[in-house]
């Protein structure tokens, strides 16, 4: 890559987004206006709101038994029930006639008022009903009360104990009003809020009442009275939690839209202009292209987000100094968000690169913004949950690790933010790379960069999937194959319940291998030509394929101690949920080993080699890179895993019996390595302190360890140095290649001959 | 010089199943030569350009030009080359001059040397009342312009030109074909593919004339004439098409 050329591109990109008006406008007057315009909406809409008064229907309120202390003034609840004065007129009540009509009770006209309140828009918004007989429960509560404190009983005399009980027993009861209210309609639910609010004050007025008349003093009620010091608001950096959560969301949410623009322009654009094809004929390289594009693109999101944060926070920040949280963020805090503006930025420009080369025209590019963001925003959601805090597991999901990474530092924990940086940074950066090669990628691919509009016809493509198919699925095959495992086993998540007995597990392991063979099945046997070379089955000679076989089996053995002490590590780093001990619990309850064996390492390999090492890795070694497609393979093996400490442990394995898979281009080692290690997991799980008086030889093996029993160190160096050997051996094994990868070899021998021309015999 | 041997490019397309664009096509275009490229519409002459500029890969065969191959050895192949074609469009947001700059940095040329091999180009092709406008306020005939003086920045050994007087008037036209003839007199190896017989007739020194993908036939002008005993270029073209559909039909 040469940077005088990448500069050359960055320059004019630059000068052509600069000399555009419409990207001139989203990106710096459009930040400019927005946010003061926003401010004056929100005040002037601030004027006009008020508080809207509600109608309550009263039932049942006999005045006269509702006094002392008064519950109403003047056809209205008293004053003094409320907060602030204003609240008066805010609620406005309409009584119920004192005798209800002829025929009728107070409770018929409580049922009446209940329907009124439930289909809305009547004439009043809540009702509050008093039993026909309130007044008298009142006065009888208030004496039953009085006479067991005074010790008169009034049911007569006993003795100790029981005459406690039975007066505690004869209290009259409380009485009880109802708040008739719907929360179905936000008028009602406020009047209802508004009334309880009322009469729960009232209520403590009528508890006062009681004790002064018992001559006790009314603060016995009120023991203690807590007082709150927030040390944050003294301090005055209650604002810093709110805009901590705030400003890394909005600085995201801006700096992927400045990317996306300028992204669909550079690429879809010069599609649509026709200009993409020149550039593509001059002597810059596709890297040079991207890397130009991206520059530009990312300085643009940087601007839209540093634009967009700085006008924000300032007319916030003056808008917000009327308001209860106090404080602008702090200057740093701007310091921080520009540091971590810059990889999000990055990662946000490829990704947008990469989409937007796949659009024909601008249209087009524009519909691939909905779906970015319904990816990035949970991420960047993620962090605004309570209780969500920077972990090491935290720090390797890409864009929540940034946002919480910021927010920590915003609240000034640095010590945490300290701690955490590398792992955030580290993933930043894969996450950057690997966008950014996505997107050379979409740059060297003449089926994007020339692709044509066609009229869709889903007839028409079936039949070509049937007619003209191939030895081999296409990459799209595969990856579709792996989609729909995943989303087959997701739905089978939701319909099954956690299985309860042996009995159960084995049908839901069953159901969940056939649902992971059943789709590559289906599409080797409907969309392949020759079914037995895409699952890698019967190609070669059988003594190559036994030896395979041999040295699979070897390596099992030889790598299981350090894939445990790999998996002994991942679960330290995210907790192990309760299920997977559920499950092993559930283990424990087989019949005997032999079933569980059939079960954990017999079936399951056999099937999910199939899928993985079969039909979707064949599929993927189309893309023309070897590596890419063991990776890719193995990590949809790793998601039909069940817990997170095993996809993690899972893909690790996948990629080695991947490897297997391409070195030997045969299936059977492959299920062998998978039966081995699954059969050692087992076994090492079901080891207990009896086994080993039985053999002793284990001892040197294993030792004990939290929760179970572990490989010695010694075994795990020495298998580890085992594997080595053996991976060497396979690696020196002559594969078949796919077209695709032999193309990508020629390429790289091209590129290394650089100056010299390959074709001496045309000269 | 460009040499194709056996060259084949297979689209996928649902309607017509799998697509020949390019059926084991090869010729040798030298240097001081005007080479045409003749087909209708559709012929594959686009795809052949394409691929001999590296912008598209052959389903197989092989093509070098100076001794690079177009898919191993792109990169060397792109600075080998000066590419125009109806699909190379100019840079809406850039003037003429800034275009041609621009380009010809791309090729590595700086400073003096630049703007001198710029400023004989932009008189030469009569470019200087527009140096400083716009792509987008452009007529079509500077535009082609432009893309002319673009593909010869780098004064490049070999020059590819596909359809190149496409959309434009007969002065312009006219002067496109002096300017791509002196070319050839300086000694460049020209790829010239076009469906204008008249074209093709002034300008080349040999043609190959495709169709359907397929090389109907080859040579120099005259001695094609010969073989086919028709003196008339179009309608030997025209003879050459029907032969070849009617033969074609019958094999179907």
């Amino acid at each position: 890559m040469k940077w005088s050329n990448v500069r050359l591109i960055l320059s004019r990109e630059i000068r052509d987004q600069l000399r555009d008006r419409r990207t001139l406008f989203m990106i710096v007057v459009l930040p400019l206006l927005l946010y003061p315009l926003l401010a004056m909406c929100v005040v002037q809409v601030s004027q006009f709101r008020k508080e809207h008064a509600t109608k309550v229907f009263v039932i049942g309120a006999h005045p006269r038994l509702l006094e002392e202390p008064a519950l109403f003034e003047n056809n209205r609840f008293a004053a003094r029930l409320f907060s602030s004065p204003e609240g008066v007129a805010l609620l406005e009540l309409k009584f119920a006639p004192e005798t209800p009509p002829p025929g009728k009770t107070l409770a018929d006209m409580a049922d009446q008022a209940r329907q009124q309140v439930a289909k809305s828009g009547g004439p009043y918004d809540a009702a509050v009903y008093f039993p026909s007989d309130f007044a008298e429960q009142l006065e009888r509560f208030r004496q039953g009360v009085a006479a067991r404190t005074s010790g008169r009983d009034v049911v007569g005399e006993a003795d100790g104990a029981t005459k406690k009980k039975r007066a505690f027993k004869e209290l009259p009861p409380v009485p009880r009003p109802d708040i008739i209210f719907t929360s179905a309609n936000e008028k009602s639910q406020m009047a209802g809020s508004r009334v309880l609010d009322v009469l729960q004050r009232w209520g403590e007025e009528v508890g006062r009442a009681n004790l002064s008349a018992l001559g006790l003093s009314p603060s016995a009620a009120k023991p203690i009275e807590v007082a709150a010091s927030d040390l944050a608001e003294e301090s005055g950096r209650s604002g810093s939690v709110f805009w901590a959560k705030l400003l890394p969301l909005i600085l995201l949410l801006w700096a992927l839209t400045g990317a996306f623009y300028p992204a669909v322009d550079l690429c879809a654009g010069e599609k649509e202009r026709g200009t993409l094809e020149t550039l593509l004929s001059s002597p810059a390289q596709r890297s040079e292209i991207v890397v130009g594009k991206l520059v530009t693109i990312m300085i643009f999101s940087m601007i839209t987000a540093i634009l967009n944060m700085g006008t924000m926070s300032l007319t916030g920040g003056l808008l917000m100094s009327h308001m209860p949280i106090q404080g602008a963020p702090s200057l740093m805090s701007f310091v921080w968000l520009f540091v971590a503006l810059v990889p999000m930025s990055a990662l946000f420009s490829a990704l947008c690169l990469a989409l937007a080369s796949l659009a024909r025209s601008t249209k087009e590019g524009q519909y691939y913004l909905m779906p970015l963001v319904m990816i990035c925003m949970p991420l960047a959601l993620v962090p605004l949950a309570p209780g969500v805090e920077l972990t090491l597991g935290n720090s390797l999901i890409p864009v929540t690790n940034v946002v919480l990474l910021l927010r920590t530092l915003l609240e000034g924990d640095y010590a945490t933010a300290l701690r955490f940086a590398l792992p955030v940074i580290g993933m930043t950066l894969l996450c950057c790379l690997l966008a950014i090669r996505w997107a050379v990628e979409q740059f060297n691919k003449e089926s994007v960069l020339f692709r044509e509009s066609e009229r869709l016809d889903v007839g028409l493509w079936l039949q070509h999937l049937f007619h003209d198919r191939r030895p081999t699925p296409t990459v799209a095959m595969a990856v579709l194959c792996g989609l729909a495992i995943l989303v087959f086993k997701f739905f089978l998540s939701l319909t099954t319940t956690f299985p309860e007995s042996f009995g159960d597990l084995v049908k839901i392991a069953l159901v969940t291998q056939v649902v992971v063979v059943a789709p590559a099945l289906v599409m080797t046997f409907a969309l392949t030509s020759h079914p037995l070379q895409t699952l890698s089955l019967g190609r070669g000679s059988w003594r190559n394929a036994l030896v395979a076989v041999f040295a699979a089996i070897a390596l099992a053995v030889a790598i299981h101690p350090v894939a445990i002490v790999f998996e002994t590590a991942a679960s330290k780093l995210y907790p192990t949920p309760e299920g997977a001990e559920a499950l092993a619990r559930l283990f424990g309850k087989a019949p005997n080993f032999l079933s569980l064996l059939l079960l954990i390492a017999v079936v399951p390999p056999i099937c999910e080699e199939l899928a993985f090492r079969g039909f979707i890795l064949s599929g993927l070694r189309h893309t023309g890179r070897k590596w890419r497609a063991i990776v890719v393979a193995a990590v949809f093996f790793g998601m039909t895993h069940a817990f997170l400490q095993q996809q993690l442990a899972a893909v690790l394995i996948g990629v080695v019996i991947g490897y297997l898979a391409v070195q030997s281009g045969n299936l059977l080692p492959c299920i062998a390595y998978h039966m081995v290690h699954n059969g050692l997991m087992l076994s090492l799980s079901a080891i207990t302190p009896k086994t080993l008086r039985e053999w002793p030889f284990l001892n040197w093996m294993v030792e004990r360890s939290e929760g179970g029993f572990a490989y010695h160190w010694v075994v795990v160096v020495a298998g580890g140095m085992a594997a080595a050997l053996i991976l060497t051996w396979f690696s020196l094994l002559t594969y078949q290649k796919t077209d695709e990868e032999r193309l990508q070899d020629a390429i790289r021998r091209g590129i290394k001959a650089d100056d010299e021309p390959l074709a001496s015999s045309a000269m | 010089m460009i040499q194709v041997d056996g060259l084949t490019k297979h689209y996928k397309d649902l309607r017509r199943g799998q697509l020949v664009a390019l059926d084991g096509i090869g010729f040798r275009a030298l240097p001081g030569q005007i080479y045409g490229l003749l087909g209708p519409n559709g012929a594959g002459k686009t795809t052949t350009l394409r691929i001999l500029s590296t912008l598209l890969q052959p389903t197989s065969g092989r093509a070098t030009i100076n001794g690079y191959d177009v898919v191993t050895q792109s990169a060397q192949v792109r600075r080998q080359i000066g590419f125009m074609s109806a699909n190379t469009a100019v840079y809406d947001r850039m003037t003429a001059w800034e275009m041609v700059e621009y380009f010809g940095r791309l090729h590595g040329l700086e400073g003096d040397p630049l703007r001198q091999r710029m400023e004989a180009i932009f008189s030469r092709l009569k470019m200087n009342d527009f140096r400083d406008r716009l792509g987008a306020k452009m007529s079509t005939g500077m535009k082609q312009k432009v893309s002319v003086a673009r593909s010869i920045v780098h004064d490049p050994p070999v020059l590819i030109f596909d359809e190149a007087t496409s959309g434009l008037d007969v002065l312009v036209a006219r002067a496109l074909l002096n300017t791509v003839a002196e070319l050839r007199d300086q000694g460049k190896c020209i790829l010239y593919s076009t469906h204008i017989m008249r074209e093709a007739e002034k300008l080349c020194d040999r043609v190959a004339i495709i169709h359907r993908g397929k090389l109907l036939a080859e040579g120099e002008l005259d001695a094609l004439r010969e073989r086919h005993k028709q003196s008339d270029l179009e309608e030997l073209f025209f003879r050459l098409i029907l032969d070849h559909d009617a033969m074609m039909e019958a094999t179907a």
